[in-house]
């Protein structure tokens, strides 16, 4: 089975990507989330601009206390820590997760922020760690949505029409923060049926309680993560389901249940239960 | 334009030109010059005759199209054919003389770790990266880095044995592992409690309609229950016609209607997937309960997806008397690509967008203004001008 006809442009900067937006357009970085829409139809752009020949999409610093990943970063280079400065470990054991090698090898951290599946590990993950995401527009200028913003629902980011994703700044001080992350899946690899995610760093006060995979953006349970930080206990998976039950009015119990023990376990690897 | 043309006459775009591609396999170059959605995977195999590996899913799920390409395993299936210029390829005909994949094969062979062979090309290419890359022969490991690549004849005992006693080997012969591991996990020790730091001002996020998503007997059942700043009559008057309904909707566009039965297509746009669903079905109301449906079918040719649903509305007084309470449940079954492509989340969120925008325009309407950004709108126009009263039930 092809995709529908498309052309390819593969420009060598980012504005020049940017540049080449229109409805009919998409971006494709790795191309693990677009090429299987693709190829069963369901995306019929007719053109496709990569990221491919745009080195400097895959450039990883480290400036003014944060960690720079290039939005075209491979999972695999993460999973690897193969990078100039290093990555915080949450972020390397997150990547070990997604998905499988093969995938990893292709698919790009920036890639999967602008698909923003729901159930996908990134959007959970970058939340609890505090990033914040550089989008690119055409004219060359650079504006930052601090993540869970960046999200605002299935399939739905902040990006304009003319913008893409540069970069992602993680602050440096999370390669120290103490963090848990767990996901429920049918299937090693397949796509989550639940994600908890827990970001600390007592040094600077940041605490983030995150429940992923809800079926829209990422949730962040900010009074539950509050009293986790000032009580040191873990809340314990009945009191997380009541609060999951309190921010998503009308979920399946089955669900709320997965997401309640995606949580509770993320917690219990930085707080025993 | 090309005046000449008579594709852009007929106003079907001309297929994007063939581009060349240069790519090494299997250590020798090769040229080919193929349309833009050319597959790596279909370059190996049509162009270059290179059978070994194998298609099934096409969507990087089962594994069976997984060659190296610059040294490590990717999915032929998802790979482009202008991502593939300059690649340097390594299919299942090739490895000759390299040690570790002789060492496979015979393990392979040892261990029955084959028996149809379909899987067997991709399941190499991974045991090859594995072999290479693992730190030990933890069968949980292996277990885990094997997901990705579906047999489903002989089972994975043969093929996960196989790999460990490569590794066994690998190491016995002294040569060290290519991966990094992962920096260590310590157990949880807890920490002393802390104040936090005030959350930055974040947006909250779209608060979603009150309701639920549930599946019944096979059918996706959406139900919402929406709260609208206009008294119920006039609320009822709004969704008692077909016309304004369809015009609140985005992207929908009614081709013909008696009042009753009706034509038309939804054309929709989420992330990336685009869909235009054309169908027909029937509109019924009952003016004494406020309530109604909507059944009918759509078909997406582009997409090879079926669409079969019913809506069901009903209004009802609000908290004050200015207010009414609208209870929409929609109830819908995904055939075809959509469907096969088994992302509930996907369709529920769709759904969601659609209903959301659509209360929007509900509300934009009863406050006497236009909808925004409807694509039925003009359209919609001609056909009122063109239609008078037809339209409009009594």
């Amino acid at each position: 089975m092809k995709p529908a006809a498309f052309e390819h442009l593969r420009p060598d900067t980012a504005d020049a990507v940017a540049g080449l937006l229109s409805p009919e357009a998409k971006v494709i970085a790795g191309g693990q989330s677009l090429g299987p829409m693709l190829n069963l139809r369901l995306a019929r752009p007719a053109r496709l601009v990569g990221l491919g020949a745009v080195a400097s999409l895959r450039d990883i610093r480290e400036e003014n206390g944060m960690i720079v990943l290039g939005a075209a970063v491979s999972h695999a280079r993460i999973e690897d820590g193969d990078s100039p400065v290093a990555l915080p470990p949450m972020l390397r054991h997150v990547a070990r997760g997604i998905a499988y090698r093969a995938v990893r090898n292709r698919g790009t951290i920036g890639g999967s922020l602008a698909h923003a599946d729901p159930a996908a590990d990134w959007i959970a993950a970058l939340t609890a760690l505090g990033a914040q995401i550089v989008l690119r527009s055409a004219a060359g200028t650079d504006r930052r949505v601090a993540m869970p913003g960046f999200v605002q629902g299935a399939y739905r980011t902040a990006l304009g029409p003319d913008e893409i994703i540069a970069a992602v700044e993680v602050p440096a001080a999370m390669r120290d923060a103490l963090w848990g992350y767990d996901k429920l899946c049918r299937k090693v690899g397949e796509f989550a049926d639940a994600i908890g995610a827990v970001a600390l760093h007592p040094a600077s006060g940041h605490v983030r309680l995150v429940s992923g995979a809800t079926g829209a953006g990422p949730l962040v349970l900010a009074e539950a993560g509050a009293d986790l930080a000032r009580s040191a206990r873990h809340p314990g998976s009945p009191a997380l389901r009541d609060a999951l039950a309190a921010a998503l009015p009308g979920t399946d119990p089955v669900k709320l249940r997965l997401l309640a023990t995606a949580l509770s376990r993320a917690i219990a690897k930085v707080l025993p239960a | 334009m090309n005046a000449l043309s008579p594709a852009a006459d007929a106003g079907t775009p001309t297929p994007p030109r063939a581009i060349p591609v240069r790519l090494t396999v299997n250590g020798a170059p090769a040229e080919v010059l193929v349309p833009p959605r050319t597959q790596l995977a279909e370059i190996l195999r049509d162009r270059l005759d290179l059978t070994a590996t194998h298609l099934a899913c096409e969507q990087g799920v089962c594994g069976a199209c997984t060659v190296m390409v610059d040294g490590r395993p990717v999915r032929s299936c998802l790979t482009f054919a202008a991502d593939c210029d300059g690649a340097e390829v390594e299919t299942l005909e090739g490895w000759q003389g390299d040690a570790l994949m002789e060492k496979l094969r015979a393990a392979f062979a040892r261990n029955h770790a084959l028996q149809c062979g379909f899987c067997t090309p991709g399941m190499l290419a991974t045991a090859r990266d594995l072999v290479a890359r693992l730190d030990s022969d933890d069968e949980t490991r292996i277990r885990n880095e094997l997901s990705g690549n579906l047999c489903r004849c002989t089972g994975y005992v043969g093929i996960v044995a196989a790999i460990r006693e490569v590794i066994s080997e690998r190491d016995a012969a002294g040569i060290a592992p290519s991966g990094r591991a992962l920096p260590a996990l310590h157990a949880a020790a807890g920490f002393a409690p802390f104040e936090p730091a005030a959350a930055p001002a974040m947006a909250e996020a779209a608060a979603a309609p009150a309701g639920e998503t549930t599946v019944e007997d096979g059918w996706s059942v959406v139900r919402r229950h929406v709260a609208v700043a206009h008294p119920p009559s006039a609320v009822w008057a709004h969704f008692a016609d077909l016309p304004s309904v369809v015009r609140c909707l985005p992207g929908a566009e009614l081709a013909e209607t008696d009042g009753t039965r009706f034509a038309g297509h939804v054309a929709v746009r989420f992330g990336p997937i685009t869909a235009r669903f054309e169908g027909e079905g029937r509109f019924e109301t009952d003016a004494a309960a406020r309530s109604g449906s909507v059944r009918g079918t759509g078909k997406d040719r582009g997409g090879q997806s079926n669409v079969t649903g019913g809506l069901d509305f009903a209004v009802a007084q609000g908290a004050s008397p200015e207010a009414s309470d609208v209870d929409v449940a929609l109830r819908f079954r995904i055939e075809g690509r959509l469907g096969q492509f088994n992302r509930p989340e996907l369709v529920s969120g769709l759904v969601d967008h659609l209903l959301g925008e659509f209360v929007q325009n509900c509300n934009a309407v009863l406050d006497g203004g236009t909808v925004r950004d409807s694509g039925g709108l003009s359209v919609w126009s001609l056909l009122r001008a063109l239609a008078g009263g037809l339209f409009r039930r009594r």
